[in-house]
This record gives structure tokens, sequence and C-alpha cells, in this order.
């Protein structure tokens, strides 16, 4: 079994009509046996700036502490946030730094620009971005993911909408993964607030 | 013309069968040796016992009223879960049963060969044969196998004229005789529910909810177990299906969501 | 023996809390060709001297107005040579941090990275401050820029300002001529102007260099034939 499907996990993040929305599942296993379901992969760089790390819990913890270190550094130095971009080349450099024994994490990005403009990348665990306009899934439910988004997904959804999609598209894809879901973390963000919630799910 | 069946019955202690080691073997504070005649045998029994069986959770028991056997009902490919409405309690005869762990095909194409040479058995016979020797055809079959990469671990339940009986049977060749048995991935949560609830005298209202309780614990905690738990009783006359809980609704019906189970979390993020 | 007993090392302090070899890094930049540089409302300009030791130089093989990024042009006063490692090593910094994020480096870091080193070669072992000082001229989402760097290793963003030879009358004619909302031709002109002042000889697109960015964002260094357009017009 790949290491990088270790602990399990899904993640997704979906792009809305001036938002977007970014969207966990919540359980935490060693192989097939469940730890906790409790568990957080989404992290906050800054109010419109959130990061989701697929694969290898000990490693998405470890990078996410050596990203919000360098964030804080950025802060520091240039007074201002970073814009997701900038973060998303950070994020690269710092994964390639570590080409011949990397992270086992595949990171989703999502953010809001300068003008709200939002924006989502994923990239493997050696820091390759890729950019998407609509979408972008990780983890072991990545295909079941890629499914329900592919179908499921329409251009310029409202928050509300939105909202609705991809808890549907998350919810659906990780009945059919055995080591995700027990739960989800919706996070939806618009240029105005940020809106956290938590889903019911099936717990097999 | 009466049909010798003693031969049959030599496996079968007086005591309706029901017990597979010596009374004393549980009273002992030391780690005696198993009381058996053949120790190896045993050990390469008990360790065919815990070889994993990998994407299920099955489990059987035998109590006062009979036996009751349950299972859940997830099929999976690695990670990928091929089915959620699998059907891993396999009915044999209206009074055998057989559960499904491993390989999904070796499982089914093995059960219904051994329906036929049961139902063969019955029309010879003109009477239906033993759980002893039902599980004993599978298990010889199995045998003939082995090495052959066949994946079976089941476990054979029935109603015969003896009583009750329960059988382990797995690719391996093994065979093992016994009242509380869990095959599967998700089987040591299983034995962890069973273990704790189990008493003899149980009622079958009873032993059908700890069953339920030890399908629903087990798929909770493996990743590889889930979808529907199923019960089943066999008695004196034959079995019959309990219950068939989905096990996403039974989860809040064991835990119900105290608090609303929408954490909400507003924060105000500043206009750019 | 005075200040010489205090700078033998130009680490140590004299006892007046100085130290006296960047001091003479000032006085080095202070006897150095002026250069100066006005912000607009919409763009930057610096403008230099450039007066070679003797007529038989080729005055076309000489730029002292460099880019150290697309949007960013530097002028020096002082010792050309220590300009040009200032140079290399800012336009390194530049592309590192353009590999890190993906984004070009904001005028503000790349001023603050080019003191970081004239700061460290005021306090290392071996090395001697540099004999310039810098006018960095830059636009970018902060709007446009203009920052001066001393040998110490301080760096202040001006409205316009002078350094070299001429230093205090063309600060002086400067603090005249500038005003807030002064459009980016103004700049260049005021800029032929102030240089202009105490300029011995006769001015032309040959012995001075002006460099300008404007709201496109693409630093240039204007031609001799530029130049002599402006001259003409201000006259």
């Amino acid at each position: 079994m790949s290491i990088f499907e270790y602990n399990g996990s899904a993640l997704v993040a979906m792009v809305g009509k001036n938002c977007f929305a970014i969207a966990s599942d919540r359980r935490l296993g060693v192989q097939l046996q469940t730890i906790a379901t409790d568990f957080r992969r989404i992290y906050k760089i800054h109010d419109k700036l959130y990061i989701g790390l697929s694969g290898l819990a000990t490693d998405a913890q470890t990078l996410y502490q050596r990203l919000v270190f360098r964030h804080k550094l950025y802060q520091l130095r240039e007074e201002r946030d970073m814009k997701p971009e900038t973060f998303a080349s950070l994020v690269s450099a710092l994964l390639y730094e570590k080409r011949f024994g990397p992270y086992f994490c595949q990171p989703v990005i999502a953010g809001l620009g300068d003008d709200n403009k939002p924006f989502i990348c994923t990239m493997d665990s050696i820091g390759a971005k890729e950019l998407a306009k609509d979408f972008v899934v990780a983890g072991t439910a990545s295909e079941s993911l890629y499914g329900a988004c592919e179908s499921m997904y329409k251009p310029d959804m409202e928050p509300e909408e939105l909202f609705e999609t991809i808890s549907q598209a998350l919810l659906a894809s990780v009945d059919r993964d055995c080591l995700s879901g027990w739960g989800g973390h919706v996070l939806l963000v618009t240029p105005t607030e940020v809106q956290e919630k938590a889903l019911k799910g099936r717990m097999d | 013309m009466k049909l010798d069946t003693s031969g049959l019955e030599t496996f079968v202690p007086p005591s309706r069968g029901l017990n597979v080691l010596p009374s004393d073997f549980t009273a002992s504070p030391a780690f005696d040796l198993p009381g058996c005649t053949d120790f190896d045998g045993f050990q390469k029994n008990a360790v065919q016992m815990v070889k994993p069986a990998k994407g299920t959770t099955t489990l059987a028991f035998i109590f006062k009223e009979g036996v009751i056997v349950a299972a859940d009902s997830r099929a999976s490919m690695g990670g990928y879960i091929s089915s959620q409405t699998v059907k891993k309690i396999i009915e044999i005869n209206p009074y055998m049963i057989g559960t499904m762990a491993g390989g999904a095909a070796d499982c089914q194409f093995w059960h219904r060969n051994l329906g036929i040479k049961c139902r063969l058995h019955e029309l010879a016979n003109k009477r239906r044969i033993s759980v002893t020797g039902a599980s004993k055809l599978l298990a010889n079959i199995l045998y003939s196998y082995r090495g052959m990469g066949l994946s079976v671990g089941t476990m054979i339940a029935g109603w015969d004229e003896t009583g009750p009986g329960l059988y382990y049977v797995d690719s391996e060749g093994g065979r093992l005789k016994g009242k509380r048995f869990s095959v599967g991935s998700g089987s040591p949560y299983a034995y962890a529910v069973l273990d704790s609830g189990y008493r003899f005298d149980l009622s079958i209202e009873e032993a059908a909810e700890l069953a339920r309780r030890a399908i629903y614990h087990a798929t909770f905690r493996d990743g590889a177990s889930g979808g529907v738990a199923s019960v089943y009783y066999v008695g004196p006359d034959g079995w019959k299906k309990l219950s068939g809980d989905d096990v996403g609704e039974l989860h809040y019906k064991y835990y119900p969501v105290v608090t609303s189970s929408v954490e909400q979390e507003m924060a105000e993020a500043p206009v750019a | 023996m005075g200040d010489s007993q205090y700078s033998f090392s130009l680490t140590t302090f004299s006892p007046s809390g100085k130290l006296v070899q960047i001091e003479h890094a000032l006085m080095a930049v202070g006897a150095g060709q002026t250069s100066l540089g006005i912000k607009a409302a919409n763009g930057v300009v610096i403008a230099t001297e450039k007066k070679l030791p003797s007529i038989l130089v080729d005055e076309s093989s000489i730029q002292k107005i460099q880019l150290m990024t697309p949007n960013i042009g530097v002028v020096y006063s002082g010792m050309g040579p220590d300009s040009r490692v200032l140079v290399r090593k800012s336009r390194k910094q530049a592309q590192q941090y353009y590999r890190l994020y993906k984004e070009a480096i904001p005028v503000t870091q790349l001023v603050r990275e080019t003191a970081t080193v004239m700061q460290e070669f005021t306090q290392s072992g071996g090395v001697r401050p540099f004999g310039v000082s810098l006018l960095v001229a830059g636009f970018d989402d902060s709007g446009p820029q203009l920052y001066q760097v001393d040998p110490s290793g301080s760096y202040f963003s001006w409205k316009a300002s002078a350094m070299g030879k001429n230093v205090s009358n063309a600060k002086t004619f400067l603090e005249k001529r500038y005003t807030e909302d002064m459009e980016l031709d103004d700049a260049v002109h005021t800029a032929i102007l102030t240089l202009k002042e105490g300029f011995e000889g006769q001015i032309s697109g040959k012995n001075i260099e002006i460099g300008l960015i404007g709201t496109d964002r693409k630093f240039r260094v204007l031609s001799p034939a530029e130049i002599d357009d402006y001259l003409a017009e201000v006259e």
C-alpha cells in the first residue's frame, strides 16, 4: 500500500461566483483502522487563503508548520498577506526542495486574490503545479471525487449552491472509498465572510 | 432400514457438543498448553484462525436458542468500495447458512457447490446432512485445492439432529468447531464487542442486538467493512433473517447527535 | 594620528562613536559625479552626469544607469566598480525572489536586500564598505518609488534626491522646483535643469544619462538622441 494512502484522505476545492469552497473528510486512520473521526486537513493561511494537505498526516502537519512559518516571515517583511498564486509558488518551491525525499502530501490551495478573484490549484508531492478554473481534488478518494465533481459542477455558482454541491460531491465520493469519510469539513469563503461547517456522514 | 449415523456422532460429545475445550481450561490461571492430543495441529489451526481475511466482518455464535449469524455488506477492491450491498450470508439450505470472507468468487462458488452436495446427500439418505458433515465436505474440498490460491474464510452454521452447529472453515484447510467466531478484517473489533457481551443464555432479541452492535462497531473502526449489518438466526425451524440495518443510520441510532452536529463558525474577513 | 588610529579596522568604533571607514566611503560618494532622481505622479526619473576622464574614451560603451529588474533601475555616485558588485548581487537577489514566488520583487524588498548587503560590508572582516550611494527607481503595485541607499546600509524613500559632487546645490534646486503633482515629462525637464546647474561645460546627450519608468512599469534608459530631444525642449 502506498504511503500516500496510509492515513486516508479526501480533499476537494471548487470555484463559485466570487467565492470558493474547500472541503475534506474527517478521518484519520492507520491503513484500514480508523483512529479518529475529527481530524483536520484544511489549514488557514490567512482570512482568504486555505491549504488542504492530503496524504501522510505527519508530513501534512509538518509541512503546514513550515508554511505558516514562511508566511509569517513574509507578512513581517512585506507588510502584506500572500496572494494565493504567490503562496502556491512558495509551496511548490518548498516541496521541490525535498525532491529526493519528498513530503508525502498532495496539497490543494484555494484562496481569494487581490480583486477577490477565486484561485484554486493542486500539485503533486514534489511541487508540480496544476491550476484549474473549476475544481481540484486530492487524496485516496480523488478518483471518485473527479467523477462526482465532473458531473455535479456548474460554473458561477452562488455560495449557497456551491456549498451544497461540494458537500454532496464529497459525501458521495467518500462513500466509495474505504480510507476516507466519517463526516466532512466544508469551508465556504466569500469576499466578506468565511463559513465553516461540519458535515454529518456515514460512519463506516 | 435405518442408517447408522454413529460415525458422524463420534465427534459430538454427549453434552450437545458445545464445549471445544475441557472445562478446567479456563479455570486454570496458568498458561497451560491446550488440552488436545494434537498440539501441532491445534497451533496450526489457531494460526489459521487469526489469518486476516480482507475487507469483511462476519460473525456467528451459538447460544441457548440456536445460532446467530451476522455480517456487513461491503465489497472492496483495494481502497475502492465496489459494493455496499453484498450478500455475505449465503443460504445453503433452509437449515444451514454460510458466511463469506476472502475471495467473493471462491466463497460463492464453493458454497453453491456445497449446497449441491448437501442436497444430494439429502436425496441419497432421506435426511438432512449434519452441520458437522457439511462443514467437513467443504473443508475437504478446500484442502484438496490447498496452495492453489483459493481464498475462503467461512463459518457454516445450522441446525441438525444434534441441535445447533457452528464450524469455521478456511481455504488453508482449517476446520474448527466452536461456539463463537468472527472472520474478516473487522473481526478483532467484532470479537471485542462479542466477547464482552456474550452469555449463553441470551434471548434471541438480545443475541441479535449483540451481533448487530458487534458488526456496527467493526464497520466503524474497519475501513473495509460497512454497508448493511444483516443478522440471521438459525433455530430448530431453520434460519430466518432477523434484520438488515444500514450502518449509516445505525450509527446515529446508537449515538444520536446531542447538540447540533453542524458546528458553525463565522469570521469576518477584512474587505480588501 | 587622529582618525587613522581607528581606521585600521573598519569594524572598530572611534571614541566619538563613528566608524570612520564609512565616513571615508561617504567622502568617496561626495567626490563622485552628480546623480539625482525625481519621483513624479506617474513615474520616476533618475539622471547622472557622465564625465569621462578623456575625450578618447568611447562614451557609447559606458552606461551608468542599469536595470536590476525590468521595472527597477539604479544609478550610482562614487566608485563605478563597487556599484557593479552591488548590481550583480541585487539582480541575483531579484531572480531568487522571482524563482521562489513567481512574482516580481517589490521595490522595497530589493532595496532592503541591497541595503543589507551594504550593511554587511560595514561589519564583516576583511572587507571595506562600498564607495557608492545608489538611487533606485522602480514602479510596482505600490506605485512609483525612489530610494537612496548609502554605504552604511541606511536607505530612505525620497520624492527627489541628489548625491555626488554637486549634492547641496542640486538638492536646493530640487527643493525649489519639486511639486507633488509633477508629471513624468516635467520631472525629466527638472532633472535636466538640475544637472545643468553646476554642470561644467556644455551639457549634451552624450555626457549625461537619463533613465525613467512610467505606468508601463518598464524601466528604460534614454538614448543620447532622446536626451537631445529633451534638451531641446528645455532650452
